[in-house]
């Protein structure tokens, strides 16, 4: 799974916030704002990251069993893939 | 063509209608000796923003929202500036931004702060002011585009407070974080289209929301509200 190009990532004030770019602004026009768990995600996605990756990288990283580790991340995907933003 | 002065800044429309020159008179200077930025709108320009303007325009004022659109994206790259949707007025020297969705009252709030402070409110842009940081302090700048009723001044202003304005039956305010602000404060911009603007225009947003409160305002239309409006942000 790997985030599209063109979408980017960026601090404001603390918040983190993607906004679609060039050709991506044609499937996406908005924003979304990411909390750190989903920044953490958006940045192994962006890098083309498998789920199990993820999955297991979450739980090194946060205090978290792995059920719910699956949950987030699937969740999350889902979003993303709704708003056309995977590739 | 026509040279105009708006947020300390020098700009050069190179008009094809006369409309830009009716607009523009109150900010119209003479040939400057520098010219900080120079904006031209094509043809083609001109026809798409006459086939998706909601009603019918004269090519004159499309050729307007055009040419300032164009001004508006340039601002963050090139001069540290924004343009931020909304209505800015002035009471004893402060600054106070008000944001809405259109329809909710942006307008009608301002006749009540009219209404209830008196002349001492001015309203320095009804409804596309920028937003422009000098000397550390963040400034609202007047331009001649500012929305239906025309309420545009001139000058500039330092901004105390942004606030968002929402319907309803009790007025009440409150503070709110960032986290809440900056998705706020997305729906008021231009939506930048390069990691250029990006770049320049995220650190902007950043500071704003790091120096200048922002509030939720929940209002109906009776004085009151303007008076919690107020003491919630003085």
């Amino acid at each position: 799974m790997k985030i599209k190009k063109g979408f980017v990532a960026k601090e404001i004030a603390g918040q983190y916030v993607v906004v679609a770019l060039g050709a991506a602004s044609k499937i996406f026009n908005g924003i979304i704002k990411l909390n750190d768990s989903a920044k953490f995600i958006w940045d192994m996605l962006s890098e083309g990251a498998e789920k199990t990756e993820i999955v297991d990288a979450l739980l090194a990283e946060y205090d978290v069993d792995k059920e719910t580790a699956e949950r987030d991340v699937d969740a999350f995907v889902a979003q993303l893939e709704g708003a056309n933003i995977l590739e | 063509m026509l040279y105009i002065r708006i947020a300390e800044l020098n700009i050069c429309i190179e008009n094809k209608y006369d409309y830009l020159e009716k607009l523009c008179r109150e900010y119209t200077i003479e040939k400057p000796e520098n010219v900080d930025m120079t904006v031209s709108v094509s043809d083609e320009q001109i026809a798409q923003e006459m086939s998706i303007a909601e009603t019918e325009v004269t090519a004159g004022y499309a050729e307007g929202v055009c040419a300032y659109r164009e001004i508006c994206k340039r601002l963050p790259v090139e001069f540290g500036a924004y343009l931020f949707h909304s209505a800015v007025i002035e009471y004893g020297g402060d600054g106070f931004a008000f944001a809405a969705k259109s329809g909710t009252g942006k307008s009608t709030h301002i006749k009540l702060w009219r209404r209830r402070f008196g002349e001492g409110v001015h309203v320095v842009n009804g409804d596309k002011p920028i937003l422009r940081f000098e000397n550390g302090k963040l400034y609202a700048y007047g331009t001649p585009w500012c929305g239906k009723e025309g309420w545009q001044t001139n000058t500039r202003v330092p901004l105390k407070a942004l606030c968002f304005l929402e319907r309803s039956a009790e007025n009440r305010i409150r503070r709110i974080g960032a986290d809440e602000a900056v998705m706020l404060m997305f729906h008021q911009i231009l939506t930048p289209q390069d990691l250029e603007t990006v770049d320049s225009l995220f650190p902007l947003l950043d500071k704003t929301l790091r120096e200048i409160p922002c509030y939720i305002l929940g209002c109906n239309m009776s004085e009151e509200a303007a008076e919690v409006s107020y003491n919630g942000m003085k």
